[in-house]
This record gives C-alpha cells, sequence and structure tokens, in this order.
C-alpha cells in the first residue's frame, strides 16, 4: 500500500511539475461545459426562410407574421420566384423556402384551398423533421383563424392553406447522409493535427532534433517532411470515409469531385500548420495530445457537425466563424448533397485558404524561433 | 565561454578535456551550428558558422551526447536516412560503406532499439560520419560504455582522423584524453592551456612537484607548508605541491597524470 502511495504521489509530483498539462486539466473540463452547456441547443431557432409572396394579400401577410412571431422562422429573403427561392437554399442562405401563390385570399373567399409550396433543406433530417412540425404547427394557426371567421359566417368548412412540403437534398431523410460529410471533416482535423504535432514532438523527445538541427536539413524541409506523410495520410483516411460513405450508405457525390479535393487540400494545409503550431508549444506527446484535443473539441462542436448553429447562441454563432471546419463541412455538404458548384462555394474556400494561410505564416514564424536557439 | 580559441589540423583527434559544466557540449553547438554564440564568430574549414551555417552542417559530423537514432528503425535505415540528409544522391553507397568501415554489417536488418550499448554507440558513430566529413564532432562518445567497446570506439575515432578528418572529441575521462593527439583543457568556460598530452604533463613539471608519500596521513600532509593539493592514494597520500616545496623523507617524486595537470591547472585558475 505505502508502496502505491508513494509510486501515486510521485506520479501528481510529475503532473504537477509539467508547466502545460495542469492547465490544460483544468481548463479542457471548462471548455466542455462552456461548449457543450451554452452552445448546444437541439430546439431551433431563427431559421431563416426565403419567401416568394406572388399574393401579397391578407392571407399570405397573416401567414408570415404567424411564420416568424414566435422567433422559431426568421425572414431570410423576399425573393422574386419559385426559383430564387430554391437557389437560397442552394446557397445556405436560407434553410427552408415558401412560395405563396397568387389570389390567394381570392381563392379562400372562394372556398378553395390554397396550395403552399414549401421547400425544406433535407441534409439534416432532424432538422428537417422539426422545422416541417413547426411549418405545419403554423400553417394549422392560420388555418385556423381563417376557419373561425368563416364558421362564424356559417360557411362550408374546410382547410383553406393546404402545404405541399418538398424536402430537398435528402429526400429519405438518411442521417448518414448528414453525418458523413461531418465525419470527413472530423478525420481531416483530427488526424492531420494529431500526427503532425506528435511527429514533431516526438523528434524533439527523443533527442533526435539536435542531430538534425546540426545537418544541412532546412527548418521548412524539417516542416514539410514531417507533414507530407500526415497530408498522405490523412487524404487516404479521407478517400476511405468518402468511398464508404458512397458505396456502403449512398451518400451521393452530385457535385464536382475537385471541388471536393479542393476544399479537403486547403483545409488539410490548415491543419497541419495548426499541428506544426501545437507541436512549437508542446515539449511531450501527452501535452500534444491534450493540446490537441482543446483544439478538436470547439471544431467537434462549432462546427456543424452535429449540432445546428442556427440554435446556439449569438456569440456562438460569431464563434464558429472562427472554426475553419465549418467552411469546410458546408462545402462538403453543399457539394456532395446540393450538388452546388465553384459560383456557390467559393465564399468558403476562400475563407480556408485564409485560415490556411495565417495559421501557415504563424506556425512556420513560431518554428523557426524555436529551431533558431 | 570567453574567448576559445582552437585549431583541429586534418588527421588530427583533438581531444576537449573538462570537467562537466565546462562548456564542452557548448562549445561544440557552437561550432556546429546547432547554437548561435551570444557574440564573436565560429570558424570551421575557414567558414564562418553564423554566416553560413548550411555549408558548414554539410562539411561537419556531429554524433551528439545523446545518442540520436531511431530505435524503431533498423541499422541500415538509420544509416541511409543519414546519409540522405547529406549526400542523397550516394547515399546507398555511403550506407554500405559505413556498415562495413564500423563492423555493423552483421546488424544490418537488427533494430537500433535492440543493439546493445556498445554496438549502438558504434551505429552514432557511423551515423556522425557516414557522410564522410572533412570535420567530426563527437561529445563524450563513450559515456557508459565497458572498457572493451571504449577501446573499440577509440580505434574508430582514430579510423576516422586516418582517413583525413579533423576530430574534436570532447570527453572527461582523463585515459582518453591520452589517446588524443593534442588536447585543450577547458574549465568555467576558458580554455586553460593547449598541447600534447607530454607537452602538458612538461608543463606542469615546469610549475609544480609531484609527489608520493607512502604511510602519510591525509590530514598531515595538507597542512605541510607549500601543498597545494593532497588525495589519498593506496598507501599514502598523492601530493601537487609549489616547486619550492621542501620534501620529507620518504617522498617520491612520480610522473604527473593528465588527472594532476588539470588538478593543477584548474586550482591555478581558481
Amino acid at each position: 500500500m505505502s508502496r502505491i502511495l508513494a509510486l501515486a504521489e510521485k506520479e501528481l509530483l510529475q503532473i504537477r511539475r509539467d508547466h502545460v498539462l495542469p492547465r490544460l486539466i483544468v481548463l479542457l473540463p471548462s471548455l466542455m461545459l462552456f461548449l457543450f452547456g451554452y452552445a448546444i441547443n437541439f430546439t431551433l431557432k431563427n431559421i431563416p426562410v426565403a419567401v416568394h409572396d406572388a399574393a401579397q394579400d391578407r392571407i399570405s401577410k397573416t401567414l408570415l407574421w404567424e411564420l416568424t412571431k414566435e422567433g422559431t422562422f426568421r425572414l431570410a429573403l423576399q425573393a422574386q420566384s419559385r426559383e430564387e427561392v430554391v437557389a437560397a437554399l442552394d446557397r445556405g442562405r436560407a434553410r427552408v423556402g415558401l412560395v405563396v401563390p397568387a389570389g390567394a385570399l381570392e381563392r379562400v373567399r372562394r372556398g378553395e384551398s390554397v396550395g403552399l409550396e414549401i421547400y425544406v433543406d433535407g441534409t439534416d433530417p432532424n432538422f428537417a423533421f422539426q422545422a416541417q412540425a413547426a411549418l405545419r404547427r403554423v400553417i394549422q394557426e392560420v388555418n385556423a383563424r381563417i376557419l373561425v371567421g368563416r364558421a362564424l359566417a356559417g360557411e362550408r368548412v374546410l382547410p383553406p392553406l393546404s402545404p405541399e412540403i418538398h424536402t430537398l437534398y435528402n429526400p429519405e431523410n438518411k442521417t448518414a447522409w448528414f453525418m458523413i460529410p461531418g465525419i470527413l471533416g472530423l478525420v481531416l482535423t483530427a488526424f492531420t493535427v494529431l500526427l503532425t504535432a506528435l511527429a514533431i514532438v516526438r523528434e524533439a523527445e527523443s533527442r533526435m532534433m539536435e542531430s538534425l538541427l546540426a545537418s544541412p536539413l532546412r527548418p521548412y524541409e524539417m516542416v514539410l517532411g514531417k507533414v507530407l506523410p500526415n497530408l498522405f495520410i490523412a487524404f487516404g483516411v479521407a478517400l476511405l470515409v468518402l468511398a464508404l460513405g458512397h458505396f456502403v450508405f449512398g451518400v451521393p457525390v452530385r457535385g464536382s469531385l475537385s471541388l471536393l479535393l479542393l476544399a479537403m487540400f486547403l483545409f488539410v494545409l490548415g491543419s497541419l500548420a495548426a499541428g506544426v503550431l501545437i507541436s512549437t508549444v508542446a515539449r511531450t506527446q501527452v501535452q500534444a495530445v491534450f493540446g490537441t484535443y482543446a483544439y478538436v473539441l470547439p471544431t467537434i462542436v462549432l462546427s456543424g457537425f452535429v449540432f445546428p448553429i442556427e440554435g446556439m447562441p449569438r456569440l456562438f454563432q460569431a464563434l464558429s466563424y472562427l472554426v475553419p471546419a465549418r467552411y469546410l463541412i458546408e462545402v462538403l455538404r453543399g457539394v456532395m448533397l446540393k450538388g452546388v458548384g465553384l459560383q456557390v462555394v467559393w465564399p468558403h474556400l476562400l475563407a480556408l485558404a485564409l485560415f490556411s494561410a495565417l495559421v501557415l505564416l504563424l506556425a512556420s514564424a513560431r518554428f523557426q524561433r524555436q529551431v533558431a536557439v | 565561454m570567453d574567448r576559445v580559441s582552437l585549431e583541429v589540423r586534418p588527421g588530427e583527434v583533438f581531444g576537449l578535456l573538462g570537467p562537466n559544466g565546462a562548456g564542452k557540449t557548448t562549445l561544440v553547438r557552437i561550432l556546429s551550428g546547432v547554437l548561435r554564440p551570444d557574440e564573436g564568430r565560429a570558424l570551421v574549414v575557414g567558414l564562418d558558422v553564423g554566416r553560413e551555417p548550411y555549408r558548414v552542417k554539410a562539411l561537419i559530423g556531429y554524433a551528439t551526447q545523446e545518442q540520436s537514432l531511431y530505435r524503431d528503425l533498423s541499422v541500415e535505415e538509420n544509416l541511409l536516412f543519414r546519409a540522405r540528409l547529406y549526400r542523397p544522391k550516394e547515399a546507398k553507397i555511403l550506407a554500405a560503406e559505413a556498415l562495413a568501415r564500423f563492423g555493423l554489417a552483421p546488424y544490418a536488418k537488427t533494430l537500433a532499439g535492440h543493439l546493445s550499448g556498445g554496438w549502438r554507440q558504434r551505429l552514432a558513430l557511423a551515423q556522425a560520419v557516414v557522410h564522410r566529413p572533412q570535420v567530426l564532432f563527437l561529445d563524450e562518445p563513450t559515456t557508459g560504455l565497458d572498457p572493451l567497446s571504449r577501446r573499440g570506439i577509440w580505434g574508430l575515432i582514430h579510423q576516422e582522423a586516418a582517413r583525413g578528418a579533423a576530430v574534436l572529441v570532447t570527453t572527461h575521462y582523463m585515459d582518453e584524453a591520452e589517446r588524443c593527439h593534442r588536447l585543450a583543457l577547458l574549465f568555467a568556460g576558458r580554455v586553460l592551456a593547449v598541447g600534447t598530452p607530454q607537452e602538458l604533463k612538461a608543463l606542469a613539471r615546469e610549475r609544480a612537484r609531484f609527489l608520493f608519500a607512502p604511510g602519510f596521513a591525509l590530514e598531515a600532509a595538507t597542512s605541510l607548508p607549500g601543498v597545494l593539493e593532497a588525495w589519498p592514494s593506496g598507501e599514502g597520500v598523492r601530493l601537487i605541491a609549489r616547486k619550492d616545496f621542501q620534501m620529507g623523507v620518504g617522498f617520491q617524486e612520480v610522473e604527473p597524470s593528465l588527472e594532476d595537470v588539470f588538478a593543477l591547472l584548474t586550482k591555478e585558475a581558481l
């Protein structure tokens, strides 16, 4: 027993003496609480809606008012045509589309039903279900209000507004279709950052660094040499996930494959650089693992991988723009499920490129400084 | 380090002798371009290490104090990797050559981590010279080895010098220092003396007397006027004393060892 205590006390002493680990041990759970406690909210709010209101009458006004009054939906775009509505969904500017046909009020007066065209972004089946349910509730509400008036007038009672809901992109509500692009993003993050940070720290820990520094190997050669194998591994794993997703789970690749690869490449570049950055801070492999965890955690929560960004408080929505995986996952879902092209995803690609360039600069500056003792 | 100037000639094994913390490793790290000096220049093969670090690095071989080899790679893979860092085109030939030169051929496929200490050190040395450097820095190449392995390593060091390399080797073993062509005594970042082992001993004999007092007690010997240093040795006491020291009865003059020289010079430096 006393021997066990001796060993246990020594372990604690070593952890305390570590410069980075104790801080991470406190920081990580706090970060987790903060992220999972505040950011994740499965009840939807602020769902952006694109509306083409061809009626512009009392019926459509009432409908829009009912739709947005509780904060579940918000009007993101007043479209001029059905095509524009669908395009807004393609671009991710809206996640629900609504088309109110012309002459809605006349039809209701004549006792005819009005067909509402509704488009729901089905990328995330969970989101699609909730959005549809919320939409039906709103329409029922409007119907009830119309009917109350007419019933009092002693007229025939038929629900006037009849929604025709189209689930786009993932009509069969397959969860895998939603998850696999996200998993791709996660795999690319975790593998590249962790492998790179570990590879460099391992070199330093094994005392090989001194010999490498005394050799004609330039610092940039050292970084590239360390990073390239991880690039290959990460891409190999990503392609495997992609292939499994496609052939086993039937996830479509509707857009261009090369666009997918380009986005993945830009993203991986930044992640590798982030790995180098972590390695300049971490002295030991344990620190590198924890450091990577601190990097990957916000990525999981804030990238929209499973947790809808729309449901998050404003602060976290803003923070999510700092998470590069968000852009990658947008591109992956857009290209794979929606089949959109460069003209739609270019802002995301630009964001990825900027992020990668920034981290690359930062990492090489820090690495240079560290190597030039 | 304080104004250190040393000259190591091609074909020469030059020893840097000093206690732990004297600055041996620091000096080697500066010369190999791993560490930047606060001020001043380091010249290797006539090249300024600070200005042209990569030209210098291509010409030197450096065996670090802690064996730098990949334990999960085989002997051959370790050598090939090092050779490729310096001379990628001839790497295969160089690695094969080093395997033969250092007697490592039978272990070519063995993982470095599975080698015994002596053989691992042999590999570390082979790695440092696989690219046939003109200048070789060896930082305590025999620390922790048994006497037989140490002899083997020193044979190899002289083999490299015979090839024409200028070898700078650090050590704190006095018996190893005897194996060097020339030596520098380093203490607290300064060079106390430079010369062949014989020259250093002659220098010491000019400045002090080295004696053995059989049957003498240490306390009695230390209290004698003119005694600089005394320590027990076998059945008596060894003494280093000033030139004008009056020998007692039974005292014997002895040939100073390098350790004696070192003890005298550090005493003077303090």
